[in-house]
């Protein structure tokens, strides 16, 4: 009798710790998001980052929203919709880097022998601070430029850049200047990493870029339908 | 074989109960002991309200980006549905659309190069940090670059599509692209010449980047070369809040840059 109680007991303890780590292993696997990694720091930048990009979204929704019914209501006054189509198409080629585009803004000069990953990662930075237009060396930034090349010899697009190197970014000028001059921010980073590499940055109130050269239009790719 | 029968029968049924759920408690253990992740695992209860929230935030970002797509497509439905009446609404329509798929908005397909990029299963030796060791935005951002000297048309990472507003940047183990979440390993996906492959793998640039990361940390990295495959159209923002352009001259060419005529 005590003999068959202690083989259950036995069994129900084996089968509460299997219980255990089933739920845990469930856990894990549910939670292959990496999120279990990462510290409470990481994932308040996290939380930030995503309401930020979250708010610029909802904007773009509400943004278009406001454009199908300005369509719709003129085409059901019978209006041609002519004017919004070319405010439209103005508006992807400018984000696109089409066209030249100005406004308010920054300019960062970088004097020194800075290699190419630095010029990029200050690019990065910019991009992330909301950046709308940008040209390093008077050459417009489409998605596929690389500034490419040996410290000295640095090129963007085939153009040669020379020492000091000037990227003008347009955008919110206190936004980007706050991105790259924060305290551990990426001036810092690029400053303390090439100890002969110095950053300036300038806001503007009329920042300019010009136009791509590139022929953007895709040869081996189709859109799909 | 009959001797192993009549000894298995002398086990009772509890036995066999324990010896069953014993083997099963042995599978998980291993199981759980692998899925722990050569990252740093963080226990506090603080998190777990911040996990919450980067999920929530995450799914939301999802229905956002899904109901620009939708808002788009009707817009472009409801810009075109005019033309018949209208030659002018027509070429500018033509245009548009042309200008969209080579500005990231719309999905594209066609032959190209799939890269992935995985953290490093070698424990950290005694040179670099721990940190070496993970695939960083840096890295991302190396190979995207190396394919767009490649040639590529058009590049996206674990679907995101790269545009000129992408920014890839690290948040603690994070990495972001275009601000959202993705986790590792990461894909990156690139549509271009038939030499696309060719010209990668023959880059000093490519071949510096394998030596530093592959061959130094064990950033482990594997590529194909597939006939077909699909790049998602670019679901942000196309907003712009500063920037106007200097010519308002509408009606350009479609894809290339130039003076535009007024109708």
């Amino acid at each position: 009798m005590r003999a068959n109680v202690r083989n259950q007991l036995s069994v129900a303890i084996v089968a509460l710790i299997l219980g255990v780590l089933v739920v845990a292993q469930a856990r894990g696997q549910a939670g292959g998001s990496g999120l279990q990694d990462r510290s409470a720091q990481d994932l308040t930048l996290l939380v930030a980052n995503l309401n930020t990009r979250n708010d610029q979204l909802r904007t773009e929704v509400a943004d278009l929203q406001r454009q199908l019914a300005t369509l719709q209501s003129a085409q059901s006054h019978g209006v041609t919709s002519a004017g919004q189509v070319r405010s439209d198409l103005m508006r992807v080629r400018t984000w696109m880097g089409l066209e030249a585009a100005e406004g308010a803004g920054i300019r960062v000069v970088v004097r020194g022998p800075v290699p190419a990953s630095a010029i990029g990662a200050l690019v990065n930075e910019l991009r992330n601070g909301g950046a709308e237009a940008m040209s390093v060396g008077g050459v417009r930034l489409v998605a596929s430029t690389v500034v490419s090349g040996d410290v000295g010899s640095l090129a963007v697009e085939g153009v040669a850049l020379s020492d000091p190197v000037e990227i003008v970014a347009v955008g919110n000028a206190p936004a980007l200047t706050g991105t790259l001059t924060r305290a551990g921010g990426i001036v810092a980073q690029v400053q303390a990493t090439w100890a002969n590499v110095t950053v300036e940055v300038v806001p503007l109130t009329k920042a300019s870029v010009p136009a791509t050269n590139h022929n953007l239009a895709p040869v081996d790719a189709k859109a799909r339908p | 074989m009959s001797g192993l029968w009549a000894r298995l029968r002398t086990f009772s049924v509890w036995q066999l109960i324990l010896f069953v759920s014993l083997l099963a408690l042995g599978f998980l253990i291993t199981a759980q002991v692998r899925s722990e992740t050569p990252r740093v695992q963080y226990t506090t209860q603080e998190r777990q309200p911040l996990i919450a929230a980067v999920t929530d935030l995450q799914n939301a970002q999802d229905g956002l980006q899904t109901q620009i797509l939708a808002l788009r497509t009707q817009i472009q439905a409801a810009e075109t549905s005019s033309e018949g009446s209208d030659q002018l609404v027509r070429q500018l329509n033509n245009q548009l659309l042309s200008n969209r798929i080579a500005a990231g908005l719309v999905a594209l397909e066609g032959p190209g190069v799939a890269l992935q990029l995985d953290d490093s299963v070698a424990p950290p030796a005694g040179s670099g940090a721990a940190t070496d060791y993970l695939v960083s935005g840096e890295d991302v951002r190396a190979v995207v670059e190396q394919l767009w000297l490649a040639g590529a048309e058009a590049v996206s990472v674990n679907d995101e599509r790269v545009v000129p507003s992408t920014a890839v940047i690290d948040i603690g183990g994070s990495i972001l692209v275009n601000s959202a979440y993705l986790v590792g390993p990461y894909q990156v996906k690139a549509i271009g010449p038939a030499d696309l492959y060719q010209n990668l793998a023959k880059a000093k640039g490519w071949v510096d980047f394998v030596q530093a990361r592959a061959t130094k940390f064990g950033i482990r990295i594997s590529i194909a070369s597939p006939p077909s495959l699909v790049i998602p159209a670019y679901a942000g923002s196309v907003s712009l809040r500063y920037a106007r352009p200097v010519e308002a001259t509408p009606a350009p060419s479609a894809g290339t840059s130039g003076p535009a005529t007024s109708p």
